[in-house]
């Protein structure tokens, strides 16, 4: 099926839905379509790295993504159904309290699921309380910060602050990622790490969750 | 409106433009010294923008929206509901600071107006957001992507009749309005004229006459503190701004992720949107400019920064219109100013098409360094201070960066000391503390 893989990585959405159709209906097992599915991503994922991809290939890797699991999940068993890269780490994601700009968060929520992150995304003007309920609950490797605006540097070490005083802040990652986030932002807040753009972002939690299995398995 | 304007050439008609504005004329200035300190400033900024000579130091233009509002212990929800609080915190603001331009007003923009038209396209404080922010965007797939044609076949009428029923509420109405061009012949013209009369239409019409009615007495208040910072002897930042064509199509009408997909699935389709949008952009900027008698014209930029497409697609979706626009208003007599957001690492070779000396460029997180060994000589450069020091910072820090990025950026003269973004708040220290830096260290 390297014909569908192609199809997939070179962005031809129409071509890549007829051969997904085509081989379902041949009778292909669902998990072979899938496996390629998987491949075509490792191979997307490969070419943000090296910048050649784009905002615009995320957004309609996704869109093909989503289009297949449609296409392919009535026909699977539920615990076969998952498409994407098996989990390899959790990340709690949010707009900050004050900010409600949701785009740049959106891509990353993207880009870490086809990265293989399970991702819990608690929208946005999301308050430091919630940050920290959330993170009680969901137990993330990584929690994930958006803000577009300047008021966002203060929402964010109020985060970082409730995690301090809980003495949670050595078992979690933080990093910050919008517009105006630099050096100066990031240790401002206090968090590990800050990304502009949604691939550097990617990669530093890859790096991370890569070091948090090795650490502990 | 100046003398043989119809026979120069773009770069005559700028610095014809250019020296009508910096002159100061026409502005009832307070005294003689006022008067001087505007012409020294708007000098400073129109040598530094044409390169056609070095100015005596680098103008200092911190870009901002709601900064002053905050450094006033004012709340943006006071500024945006009562224009007497916008007007004079702004006036102090300049007065106390003392930048080569300062901030425009109406920017700001008038909370109750929003209310009368149900404005969707952002939420503001008393409508979604806290008193003690800034108003923010909402971006959404407001144009379908069936629509591309009704668009390119008729902007205006598209942007009447679906567009604003779709991102004004009170104005719904306008979507049952049929197209005005039967208003050619009388025999045609009964079915139009009682559409308007239909009574949702009337709501509608009679919602924007209110809009307009607030409007006009809003500016009427603001004016007079206006009129003072420019008596006072500091001229504005820019006259007008206007976008780029593909950033006006994604932010406003499809959205990002909506636009990032057609230029998969339809590109043709978003080629000929972006090339109907050029005279639109170009008509903004210019009626702007010449209104306000500052030929200034800002062009935020967003979604051709790196990290959004590659630099293929830069070239074919997003430069060729911006480049139509800036040259557009250059033709006109404006002075083209990108407010480049985001970083321009991977698109600075693009900007040397350009004519030298035709627009200059304030940049946000872009490496200044690079910025000046690719454009110095050929384009006015600006910006790179980042606002994370100014809010988080000491003054000594910022003094220290701020002497860091003149040696880096400044030595061609061609350069507008800024801060990467429009700021929406600031601290006093680190902001006076930028602009005298500014003063000291950013004489030639």
């Amino acid at each position: 099926m390297q014909d569908l893989v192609n199809a997939v990585v070179e962005m031809m959405e129409d071509e890549a839905m007829a051969l997904t159709k085509k081989y379902v209906a041949k009778g292909v097992p669902p998990v072979q379509i899938i496996d390629a599915y998987k491949e075509a991503l490792r191979i997307i994922g490969k070419r943000f790295e090296e910048c050649t991809y784009f905002v615009p290939e995320l957004v309609l890797a996704g869109e093909m993504m989503k289009a297949a699991t449609e296409l392919i999940r009535p026909m699977m068993t539920e615990s076969a159904s998952n498409l994407g890269t098996p989990r390899i780490g959790k990340l709690l994601l949010g707009t900050v309290e004050g900010d409600i700009h949701d785009i740049g968060k959106d891509m990353v929520h993207m880009l870490m699921d086809i990265n293989g992150f399970e991702v819990l995304d608690l929208g946005v003007d999301v308050p430091a309380q919630r940050f920290w309920e959330e993170y009680t609950k969901f137990q993330p490797e990584i929690i994930g910060m958006s803000g577009l605006l300047t008021l966002a540097f203060e929402s964010m070490k109020q985060v970082v602050d409730l995690l301090k005083d809980r003495g949670a802040r050595d078992n979690v990652k933080v990093i910050i990622g919008g517009g105006q986030m630099d050096e100066q932002a990031c240790k401002y807040v206090g968090a590990d790490a800050f990304a502009t753009d949604v691939v550097a972002g990617v990669n530093i939690c890859k790096g991370w969750v890569g070091q948090l299995h090795d650490g502990t398995t | 409106m100046i003398e043989g304007w119809e026979n120069m050439s773009w770069s005559q008609k700028q610095e014809a433009f250019l020296t009508k504005w910096a002159s100061g004329e026409g502005i009832p200035f307070v005294s003689d010294e006022a008067n001087a300190a505007y012409r020294y400033r708007a000098g400073l900024i129109k040598d530094a923008v044409t390169l056609k000579k070095t100015p005596e130091r680098v103008p200092i233009v911190p870009v901002a929206v709601f900064a002053p509002i905050s450094l006033y212990a004012c709340s943006p929800k006071q500024a945006m509901y009562d224009p007497h609080v916008l007007g004079k915190v702004c006036l102090d603001y300049t007065r106390d600071y003392d930048p080569d331009a300062t901030v425009i007003p109406p920017m700001v923009m008038h909370g109750p107006v929003l209310e009368v038209l149900d404005y969707t396209l952002y939420k503001w404080p008393g409508r979604g957001i806290r008193d003690e922010q800034g108003y923010q965007f909402v971006e959404k797939e407001y144009m379908k992507a069936e629509d591309y044609d009704h668009f390119i076949a008729d902007p205006t009428d598209y942007w009447l009749r679906v567009w604003l029923p779709r991102t004004h509420g009170a104005l719904k109405g306008f979507a049952q309005m049929p197209p005005l061009y039967a208003s050619v012949e009388l025999a045609m013209v009964a079915p139009w004229l009682c559409a308007l009369g239909a009574p949702p239409v009337q709501e509608s019409l009679k919602a924007l006459t209110e809009a307009g009615r607030i409007s006009f007495e809003w500016i009427q208040a603001l004016g007079p503190y206006m009129g003072q910072m420019l008596a006072s002897g500091y001229p504005m930042l820019a006259g007008a701004a206007t976008k780029a064509p593909f950033d006006t199509l994604g932010d406003s009408f499809r959205g990002t992720t909506g636009l990032m997909m057609d230029m998969y699935r339809r590109p043709d389709k978003v080629l000929q949107a972006v090339e109907r949008l050029v005279p639109l952009m170009i008509s903004m900027g210019v009626g702007g400019a010449v209104a306000n008698n500052n030929p200034i014209v800002f062009i935020p930029l967003h979604k051709g920064a790196d990290g959004f497409m590659s630099n293929e697609q830069f070239k074919k979706f997003y430069w060729p219109t911006l480049k139509k626009v800036i040259v557009g208003l250059a033709e006109n007599g404006c002075m083209p100013c990108c407010f480049v957001e985001g970083a321009y690492n991977q698109r600075l070779e693009f900007l040397t098409e350009l004519p030298d000396g035709m627009c200059a460029f304030i940049f946000d997180r872009t490496d200044m360094g690079r910025a000046r060994e690719v454009l110095g000589g050929k384009s006015c450069i600006g910006g790179g201070f980042p606002v994370s020091l100014i809010i988080t910072g000491s003054a000594g820090e910022v003094e220290e960066e701020t002497k860091k990025l003149l040696d880096v950026a400044a030595g061609d003269g061609g350069y507008v000391l800024s801060i990467g973004c429009a700021m929406d708040e600031a601290r006093e220290h680190t902001l006076k503390a930028f602009i005298q830096a500014g003063k000291k260290y950013g004489r030639y």
